[in-house]
């Protein structure tokens, strides 16, 4: 058993309206640059829809990600046998088009312009080349267009579903959606690190998180590819791949990435992970509809004494066996089950794990009325009849096992079920009854689980280890050295920066 | 001079720049070694352009490669005539094949609005050698063929030359201009890769091939010195040190050629009496030959017909050799009418000494390349390297007496005079004369 502590993180999209505050934030910080302009290290999505860049799940266009051969896994594109071609001309690297133009507004020309008989208004010009420009296409271009042709009917993971099942989906009166926040999932197996030529992308050892060096990146874009979340991006200007830093210097000093301590739905949670790091390659061999529960057992338990002997002995300190003891995330992951990664059938073990969302499988309409039904009569072909199919949640969050997805709806159901009762002072009816101990959770689980999803504080939602500065890397090596190593940006002026 | 400049002196600034610029570039500017990638701004272009320039260019380095490296091997493999004209087949196809994608990239980036951002004055200076040199290697692989057969005793042995540091210009400086042109601008953009985007040549990440999947970085002492981790380590500082026991390897074995040189100039000689000797009658011998020679150019100078055979003494068959005016080897053949006939021998291919025994077709051939050339006309059958025909030289046959008795002029034109006798024609002497200035008595 190699014990290692990993970053983690739960979002629950029952919770995410949609705001795009965090992308907003974390735009402000850190890819607020020439050569940054287009990059959305996060981006919200409307599901159904493309996304960003436009149809990334599509791995036969895009070939990110693992494939199983034999026992083992090998890159479904730049591996060992084909990166070398793929060095002068990558087939399957998407460029400006797959992601936008990034624009502005001459805004200044409100200010500027002479006085005459029109207002004044701010063109828009391209923030690449400063031409003027035909605005067509931006970073959240479906956001709730879904059902629109051009972005729902164009999702992948509809291929799924049986014609039938995708009119219903994309009737207009049944329009469905919900949103995806999407982040660097820092992965346990990271495709992008395996893909990497020049050996530039790492992980930290310490903590997990997935890095480009700056220094040694000769921009050979093979990690773009391999990525199948298409979370890290090519700086055109320097040259370099970036991605998401999850920002942690703001970890590094006790604070929450930017995203999520700006989350104005607090759909965001924090922690840490103990993994078994030998039996990672291992648990993403496994067939499909296993993958879920195969990376779910990777996971340890931070009480149980022996991983805290293990751990120790691997330089885990005390302040991280603690947060992982605290860590929100072993709770929705591990203990109650509810929280899937996204896509795991791509094979890199992400450590980002999502709640599906409920609101939008339940509510209904009848005669014109909107029902959000919770009598629990209705259980459970409320489920089987849920305006997006619980087969669309299966292709996203469980490589396609419905199973696991009925299972934490059921969780759901039965946590809202529980509380509405007690609000009301009703008895809980037969079937819910029944459905409540289908569930497994006991009551004290069920208040735990109301409690961090409704009503939990920034220091439950958010449990950072504390970082001991001497074990630092700056402590370690030189300090210019760390620069080059920082993940992002210009580690001395490009020719041209204007 | 200039010749001087262009083929030693270049050379070593280049070689000088080369090392010095790119041990710079990747120690103190690693954060700039790569080819700035345009692909993420446009993409279709690039691949029509990208991939025929890079596997053309690939293939021509490799096949320039390794009969430097492996001269052996290569002259095994060209004597087969199959493998040789395949090789130059690809060698060519390969070479229209950069050309294409070359004029690909330039169109492409003079055309899309983007990517005038991400180009520098330099990429188009890049893009100019390079196309030059291109089309320099093409001309000469259409003209002097078969440069995968006499590259090596030649261009080669040159940079051997420039190698150990004895660099000897004999083989370059008669080479025709195309040939000299393409030598003279590989030292430039030899000498430019550490200045622009070609020294991403150096970073072809080949140690991909060696690596783990995963690359994990602590900085954590506990992790540090578990054995699993340090394993991983020891392994890529194993590849670190092959690596720099490669580069250590190349720079003493140039410092050393270098300190022996000195050292010998500095200590002078430190020979024994015997190797002396043979030392000295081997210089002998040159000086020796090089007298022989300007007394030949002498002769050449002062008279304005020299006696070159009797006429009884050529045959139809068997050429004998002789020196004409311009230094150059020449052969004299007796044609059916028993009157002579003078050819240049210097090949007008790449100047080898064509042979002088005549074939049943009435050719004589060049060792080198294989050129066939008629004797009668001097012109080189088809198919071989060279479409130049051997010139004629002119001649008088004078009798025992000096006077004219027929002649020859450059042009293969043969004419006899009222003095002219068959029957004393065993008698006659052979001359060659200063085709100019000189008129027929
Ligand atoms: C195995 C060796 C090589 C590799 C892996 C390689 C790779 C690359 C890459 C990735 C690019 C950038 C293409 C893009 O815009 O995305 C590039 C561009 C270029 N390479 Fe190479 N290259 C190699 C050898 C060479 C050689 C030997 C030469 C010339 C002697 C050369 C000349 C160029 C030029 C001129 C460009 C600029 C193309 C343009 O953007 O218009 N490369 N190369
Ligand atoms: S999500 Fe992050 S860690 Fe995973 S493959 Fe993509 S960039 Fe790498
Ligand atoms: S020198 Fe090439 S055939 Fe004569």
């Amino acid at each position: 058993m190699d014990v290692r502590s990993h970053v983690s993180m739960v979002f629950h999209l029952d919770k995410c309206i949609g705001c795009h505050t965090c992308s907003v934030a974390c735009k402000n910080i850190w890819t607020d640059r020439q050569g940054a302009e287009y990059m959305w290290w996060n981006n919200v999505e409307t599901k159904p829809g493309t996304g960003y860049p436009g149809k990334w799940e599509d791995q036969k266009k895009f070939k990110g990600g693992w494939k199983k051969d034999g026992d083992g896994l090998k890159l479904n594109s730049q591996n060992k046998s084909d990166y070398f071609f793929k060095l002068f001309y990558n087939p399957n690297q998407p460029t400006l088009e797959d992601y936008y133009e990034p624009w502005t507004y001459q805004y200044k020309d409100l200010f500027d312009a002479p006085a005459g008989d029109d207002q004044p208004t701010a063109i828009p010009v391209s923030q690449i080349t400063g031409e003027y420009i035909d605005i067509k296409k931006g970073p959240n271009w479906d956001d709730d267009l879904s059902g629109s042709p051009e972005y729902a009917a164009n999702d992948v993971n509809l291929d799924s579903l049986t014609p039938q099942e995708r009119s219903q989906l994309l009737e207009i009166e049944r329009l469905a959606m919900f949103y995806l926040p999407r982040i660097c999932n820092h992965c346990a197996n990271p495709s992008c690190v395996a893909a990497c030529p020049s050996g530039a992308i790492y992980k930290r050892g310490e903590d997990g998180i997935v890095l480009v060096n700056q220094q040694t990146c000769r921009g050979w874009r093979a990690c773009v590819t391999a990525c199948p979340y298409k979370k890290v991006y090519y700086n055109w200007k320097t040259g370099k791949s970036e991605k998401c830093i999850l920002c942690y210097p703001r970890l590094e000093t006790g604070q929450a990435p930017a995203c999520f301590h700006s989350c104005v739905g607090r759909i965001r949670y924090f922690g840490v992970l103990l993994y078994d790091a030998d039996r990672v390659k291992e648990a993403m061999s496994v067939s499909e509809h296993h993958l879920v529960e195969s990376q779910r057992r990777i996971f340890l338990d931070p009480f149980d004494p022996e991983v805290i002997a293990k751990a120790k002995a691997n330089g885990i300190t005390q302040e991280i066996i603690d947060a992982a003891q605290k860590s929100p995330v072993y709770k929705y992951v591990v203990k109650w089950k509810m929280a899937l990664p996204l896509h795991v059938e791509y094979r890199t073990m992400p450590m980002l794990f999502y709640v599906p969302p409920l609101l939008p499988v339940l509510g209904k309409s009848t005669n014109d009325v909107y029902a959000n039904s919770l009598d629990g009569t209705e259980f459970p072909a409320m489920l089987d009849n849920a305006r997006i199919p619980l087969k669309y949640l299966a292709s996203l969050f469980s490589a396609g096992n419905e199973e696991t997805i009925r299972e934490i709806m059921k969780k759901m159901l039965a946590v809202r079920a529980v509380k509405r009762s007690e609000q009301l002072h009703e008895e809980l009816n037969e079937p819910t009854k029944r459905m409540v101990k289908e569930t497994g959770l006991t009551p004290e689980e069920i208040q735990e689980i109301y409690h961090l999803t409704a009503l939990s504080t920034f220091n439950e939602r958010f449990v950072i280890p504390e970082t001991r500065r001497e074990q630092a890397i700056e402590e370690m090596v030189d300090p210019e050295f760390c620069k080059g190593n920082c993940g992002l940006g210009f580690n001395e002026m490009p020719p041209k920066i204007s | 001079m200039i010749i001087q400049f262009l083929f030693i002196g270049l050379p070593y600034a280049a070689i000088a720049a080369v090392v010095i610029g790119t041990y710079y570039r990747l120690t103190r500017k690693e954060y700039t070694v790569s080819s700035l990638s345009s692909q993420f701004l446009e993409s279709t272009f690039l691949k029509w352009g990208s991939v025929p320039w890079h596997l053309g260019i690939l293939v021509i380095f490799i096949g320039h490669l390794v009969p430097f490296l492996l001269p052996d091997l290569w002259a095994d493999l060209v004597k087969h005539r199959p493998i040789l004209i395949a090789l130059e087949a690809v060698g060519f196809v390969a070479g229209v094949m950069c050309v294409l994608g070359l004029v690909v990239l330039i169109i492409r980036r003079i055309f899309t609005s983007t990517l005038q951002l991400v180009t520098k004055p330099l990429d188009f200076v890049v893009y100019v050698l390079l196309l030059s040199q291109i089309l320099l290697g093409l001309v000469t692989a259409y003209s002097y063929r078969y440069g995968s057969v006499w590259a090596p005793g030649t261009v080669y042995a040159y940079l051997y030359g420039i190698l150990r540091l004895s660099p000897d210009m004999t083989y370059v400086q008669d080479m025709p201009f195309v040939i000299q042109a393409h030598i003279a601008l590989a030292w430039v953009i030899l000498m430019l890769i550490p200045f622009t985007r070609l020294i991403h040549m150096f970073s072809i990440p080949l140690e991909y091939l060696f690596r783990l999947p995963q690359k994990v970085v602590w900085t954590n002492e506990v992790r540090w010195n578990r054995r699993s981790e340090r394993a991983q380590y020891m392994e890529s500082r194993r590849y670190f040190f092959r690596g720099v026991a490669g580069v250590t390897g190349a720079a003493g074995l140039l410092s050393f050629g270098v300190l022996e040189k000195s050292g010998h100039y500095f200590q002078g000689q430190t020979l024994d009496d015997a190797k002396e000797a043979t030392l000295l009658e081997k210089r002998l011998k040159r000086m020796k030959l090089t007298a022989e020679e300007k007394s030949y150019e002498l002769e050449r100078l002062k008279n304005d017909a020299i006696f070159i055979a009797d006429l009884k003494e050529l045959q139809p068959a068997t050429g004998k050799y002789f020196i004409d005016y311009e230094m150059r080897p020449a052969l004299a053949f007796r044609d059916a009418k028993g009157l002579p006939n003078l050819l240049s021998a210097k090949c007008t291919h790449l100047g080898c000494t064509v042979g002088k025994d005549v074939d049943g077709q009435g050719r004589i051939v060049c060792p080198c390349h294989v050129s066939y050339f008629d004797i009668g006309t001097g012109v080189p059958q088809a198919g071989s390297p060279t479409e130049i025909p051997l010139e004629h030289i002119a001649w008088h046959l004078r009798a025992t007496d000096g006077t004219i008795v027929a002649h020859g002029t450059p042009d293969g034109t043969v004419a006899t005079t009222a003095a002219y006798d068959a029957a004393k024609s065993e008698t006659y002497k052979v001359f060659i004369i200063k085709s100019k200035g000189v008129t027929v008595a």
